[in-house]
Formats: structure tokens, C-alpha cells, sequence
């Protein structure tokens, strides 16, 4: 009988020479991958995390268990009925981008486990579909018990299935990052850009906030999801050196376009979560202090192992660091009946430390909070104000992320729009357009929801656009948390951030 | 017909659909995008609209200053440009 040393090797290499169709039909480049290579060149493909089915199954086995046994012991309903309100909506925003986003990553694996170039690859995508369908389950499952409480958490299963802004800005990105994606671009844009890079960030951050939270429920299922993903995130490095030693421009151009459109959309994730969703006492670092502590150092290591170069851009997200994300929360919460959780508005000590935390733009976006603040006064508390302040013109979107055209500082926006083919587009940012540049016939037909408004197939007037395209109700779409009643809005002294 | 504009308040954190008409003077244009941005922006009394990097006399009208679909434009305070 084989040791599992011997055998482990026999298992996984499983490649033979074709005699009756040629290897470029088998795994044809548009499906493979770019550049199409021989399997000679793929044939030393290996990872570091070498494991068999029985193994596989073993580990996850006792991970779910482990999930079960928190879940039963701290994460009831009761438990998470005391949770803080921000942290809570914190929940509601997680608890409707991962679930059916790491089903696409199901798609995308699979992709890998027909059309990976080895089968040593072809394995590790297996169980990377694997993987990912657990992380779609486990959080549709804690959720749901959640659903009966609280109709907000039905955005779970309900999210990606409606046109709702951000559905699709997060549709635009997992549709080509995974599931329309070739084998080659799948697995050095998620294992590498995704999972090397922003996992992290989602992850080992998450788990630390949900910590410092109480929430203990969330913080196992992202630790056990992490597990997961520091493993299959190594499908993505042999891959990449592979692909660099026959085309290391194609290489630096998809780590160039994968790391902003991941930018663009974790910060918003992320951001939020940290500096404005979570307690101000339960807050272990700003997203800027996590950020250049876990991603940006650890990712510019990763590039400089495989002799790429920072993105082009990278001054940019430099820039973006200090500001993009409270551009983005001060939008969503004047627009926040677009959405299906609620918001709170910094109270003067969180912008007391906002402000000492990101000094450099605070005092423009302490002037926004002072304006919604005032509102809040001039009309008085209490859920029948809501709309009163609010939002009332269409916010605007850009034509590659998708998301508002909040980029840039409030007294200068990077918004530019470009005429192409008789057509206009803008874009919120130089990046954007750039990728959008690249390979315009994948983006150009794509509305985004400004253009669906205007064509007619979106409807303009706000309360239909909210629940006839957003599919939201009035007892779901987001309000303040508290509607409008903070004690420190009964003073003249909010400002005293 | 409107004409449908993206309008960039200086202060905002958000550009905004303006749809302006024709005629509209180019201050009726400014005094619009104020309006909509108000809830994040306190209102600028002596404000100017930007238009392909210049500023606009605000007695021409939208057409007049040659807008079309989907141009943007920035209303910013008198005194910083």
C-alpha cells in the first residue's frame, strides 16, 4: 500500500497526452485563459497546501462543527438582539454581499476545475468550488433565523436578485471577476488580487471588529471562512508564475485592474464597517491603520516576490485612503432609503476622532455632517421626518464600478466624462476609466442606473425607483437608526468635532 | 425637452442628475444644483458655474453656453476660483 506521500502525488497529477483531439481544443484560450501555453509549460504546477479528499473533508467537517457549537452557544436570536445598532447594520451589509458573491466564486472554480491548465490545479479548484460553497451556506444559514426579527436581514438571499445601486455595482464586479471569467484571469484575480490581497481586509479585520463588538457568532464564521480562503488563495500564485514568464504585461495589467475594482468595492464594504459601524469604543484601528497595516504592506510584498511593479494608479488609492469611503458613507446616508439597512450619523466624539484619524480632508467632510445635522434640528426627530432629510435629485453613478461619482474631496471631484462611438460615459475616476478604456467592448453596452432612468426602463420618480426597480418596502429600505433622536443634536455644540 | 446634466456642488460628496432646460439661465442652472445638494451643502451666496474648465456668464442661457446631454458642470463659491 502507497504512504500518503506516495499517493498524494499519483492523485493529484492525473495528466495524459490527448491522441484524438488536439490540447488547445480541450482547454480552448477563451475559456483557459490568456496565454494559451502547452501543458509542458504547466506541467511543474504546485501549491503548498497538498491535501486529499479524505483529508479535506475531515478538516471541514470539524469546522463546521465548531461554527454549530458558537452558533449554539452565543449566536441565538437573543444574542444578537444586543448587539449595538450600527454593528448591527454592519451585519445587514455582510449579511447580503458575501452569501450569493461566494456562490459566483463557486461558478469560478469550477471554471478552474474543467479548464486549469494542470490537474494538480484542476484539484485545488475542486475543492476551492468546495469552499465557497460552504461560505455561501454558513451565512445564509445564521442569517436567516435572523429574517423572522428583522425583514432587513431577507437581503441576504434577496440582494443580488434586484436591481437595487449597489446590487449592481456588486454584480458589475463578481459577474467579471468570476463568473464570466476565463480560467487564468479567475484565479490570478481572486486568489491573487482578491484573496491574497482584500481577504484580509474582509476577513482577519471583520473577525477583529466583530470581536471588540461581542459579536462572536460573526467573528467564528469569518475566521472559519479565512481558513478556507488562505488555503485555495494559493491557486492563484503558480498560476501567476506561470502566466509572468510568458507575458508579465498581461500579468501587471490584470493585478492592475483587479486591485482597483477590489479597491473600489471592499473600501465601501469595509470602510463603513469600521469607522462609521461600529461603536466608537469598540473601533481597535481606523480602516486607514488597517489597511496600511494588513493590506497595503503585506500586497506591495506580494508584488515585489513575483518582480511586479505597484499600480499605476497607486498614488491614487493613497489619496482615496483619507477620503474615499466618507464620501461614500456621507452619500449613502442622504440616499439611504436606496438601501436596505440603516445609518447612524457620527456623533462630535466620532468625528472628533474621524478627524484625528484622517486630518487631511476632515474639516470638508465635517461641513457635510454639520448641514445633514442641522437639517436634523430644523425638522426635529422621529420617523416621520425621515424623508425630510433626504436626498430628493438622482444621485449619479459611474459608467465601470457603478457606484456614485463620489470620488475625489468634496471641493474637487475626479468624475470626467468621455465621449466614445457617439456615446457619452463618465467615469469617477481616472482608474475607472482606464480599465473601461482597456476593453471597451466588454463595458460599453452596461447602463448603469442613471442611464436606465433616463431611457425609460428604470422609473424616475423616487418612491417607484425604490420599490418597483430596488425592490424595497417601506419597512425595509434604511433609515437613521435612531431616527434623527441624538442627544447631542439638542445642542447648539454638534460641531464640536 | 430637459437636457440631463451632471452637476458637481463644490462641497458635496456626490455628483448629482440636473435636468435643465434651454432656456434656463445658467444662474437658474447653478440655483438647481444648490438646491439639490442642500441637504450636504449650506448654500453659497455668490457661486459660479464651471463648464469644460471655464467659468460661464450667468446671464446666457444653458443652450447659449452650448450644454449637452450628459456634459458636466461645477458650481463653485465666487471667491475660490
Amino acid at each position: 500500500m502507497l504512504s500518503r506521500d506516495e499517493w498524494l502525488p499519483l492523485a493529484r497529477k492525473l495528466d495524459w497526452d490527448y491522441s484524438y483531439v488536439r490540447e488547445d481544443e480541450v482547454f480552448p484560450e477563451v475559456i483557459s485563459g490568456h496565454p494559451w501555453l502547452p501543458h509542458s509549460e504547466w506541467k511543474d504546477w504546485e501549491e503548498s497546501f497538498k491535501t486529499s479528499y479524505r483529508e479535506y473533508v475531515d478538516n471541514q467537517y470539524e469546522k463546521d462543527m465548531a461554527v454549530y457549537a458558537v452558533r449554539d452557544a452565543v449566536g441565538r436570536l437573543e444574542n444578537v438582539q444586543k448587539l449595538a445598532a450600527p454593528w448591527m447594520n454592519s451585519l445587514k451589509v455582510h449579511a447580503a454581499a458575501l452569501p450569493l458573491a461566494e456562490f459566483t466564486g463557486v461558478i469560478g472554480n469550477l471554471r478552474g476545475t474543467r479548464f486549469g491548465r494542470d490537474s494538480a490545479w484542476r484539484t485545488m479548484a475542486t475543492f476551492g468550488a468546495l469552499d465557497e460553497f460552504r461560505h455561501t451556506q454558513i451565512p445564509l444559514l445564521l442569517f436567516h433565523q435572523l429574517v423572522q426579527w428583522d425583514s432587513q436581514f431577507d437581503w441576504a438571499h434577496k440582494f443580488y436578485h434586484t436591481n437595487n445601486w449597489f446590487a449592481v455595482a456588486a454584480r458589475h464586479f463578481f459577474d467579471e471577476l468570476t463568473l464570466g471569467q476565463n480560467a487564468i484571469e479567475f484565479h490570478i484575480a481572486t486568489n491573487f488580487v482578491l484573496e491574497t490581497g482584500f481577504t484580509n481586509l474582509q476577513f482577519v479585520g471583520l473577525a477583529s471588529l466583530a470581536r471588540e463588538s461581542n459579536d462572536h457568532m460573526f467573528e467564528r464564521m469569518v475566521t472559519s471562512i479565512q481558513t478556507d480562503e488562505a488555503r485555495h488563495a494559493q491557486i492563484g500564485h503558480p498560476v501567476l508564475e506561470t502566466v509572468m514568464k510568458h507575458d508579465p504585461k498581461y500579468v501587471q495589467y490584470l493585478v492592475d485592474k483587479w486591485f482597483w475594482r477590489n479597491w473600489r468595492l471592499f473600501s465601501i464594504l469595509t470602510g463603513l464597517s469600521i469607522d462609521y459601524l461600529t461603536a466608537l469604543d469598540q473601533r481597535p484601528y481606523s480602516f486607514k491603520e488597517f489597511m496600511e497595516e494588513w493590506i497595503i504592506d503585506q500586497f506591495l510584498s506580494s508584488l515585489d516576490e513575483f518582480g511586479l511593479k505597484k499600480p499605476w494608479y497607486w498614488d491614487t488609492v493613497m489619496d482615496e485612503l483619507e477620503i474615499y469611503h466618507h464620501m461614500i458613507y456621507a452619500s449613502a446616508y442622504t440616499y439611504r432609503a436606496t438601501l436596505w439597512f440603516n445609518f447612524v450619523i457620527p456623533s462630535p466624539a466620532e468625528r472628533k476622532w474621524l478627524r484625528q484619524k484622517y486630518p487631511k480632508h476632515w474639516d470638508e467632510m465635517d461641513a457635510v455632517w454639520e448641514q445633514v445635522s442641522e437639517r436634523w434640528r430644523t425638522v426635529g426627530p422621529g420617523a416621520a421626518n425621515e424623508m425630510a432629510v433626504h436626498g430628493t435629485a438622482m444621485p449619479t453613478f459611474c459608467d465601470l464600478c457603478q457606484l456614485p461619482l463620489s470620488a475625489g474631496t468634496p471641493r474637487k471631484n475626479t468624475a470626467r466624462v468621455l465621449a466614445r462611438d457617439g456615446q457619452k460615459y463618465i467615469f469617477c475616476s481616472e482608474p475607472c476609466q482606464w480599465i473601461f478604456l482597456q476593453e471597451p467592448e466588454r463595458y460599453a453596452n452596461h447602463k448603469d442606473i442613471v442611464k436606465r432612468v433616463l431611457s425609460g426602463e428604470a422609473p424616475a420618480e423616487l418612491p417607484k425607483l425604490l420599490t418597483e426597480y430596488f425592490r424595497l418596502t417601506p419597512d425595509t429600505w434604511g433609515k437613521d437608526a435612531y431616527s434623527g433622536n441624538y442627544d447631542w443634536l439638542r445642542t447648539r455644540d454638534s460641531s464640536a468635532a | 425637452m430637459p437636457i440631463p446634466l451632471y452637476g458637481f456642488m463644490q462641497g458635496d460628496t456626490v455628483g448629482l442628475l440636473i435636468l435643465a432646460e434651454e432656456d434656463d439661465a445658467i444662474q437658474t442652472l447653478a440655483g438647481k444644483l444648490q438646491d439639490a445638494a442642500s441637504i450636504r451643502v449650506a448654500r453659497i451666496d455668490r457661486v459660479q458655474v464651471v463648464y469644460n474648465d471655464k467659468s460661464i456668464d450667468p446671464a446666457l442661457t444653458v443652450a447659449q453656453a452650448g450644454f449637452e446631454a450628459l456634459d458636466r458642470f461645477d458650481v463653485i463659491s465666487d471667491e475660490q476660483k
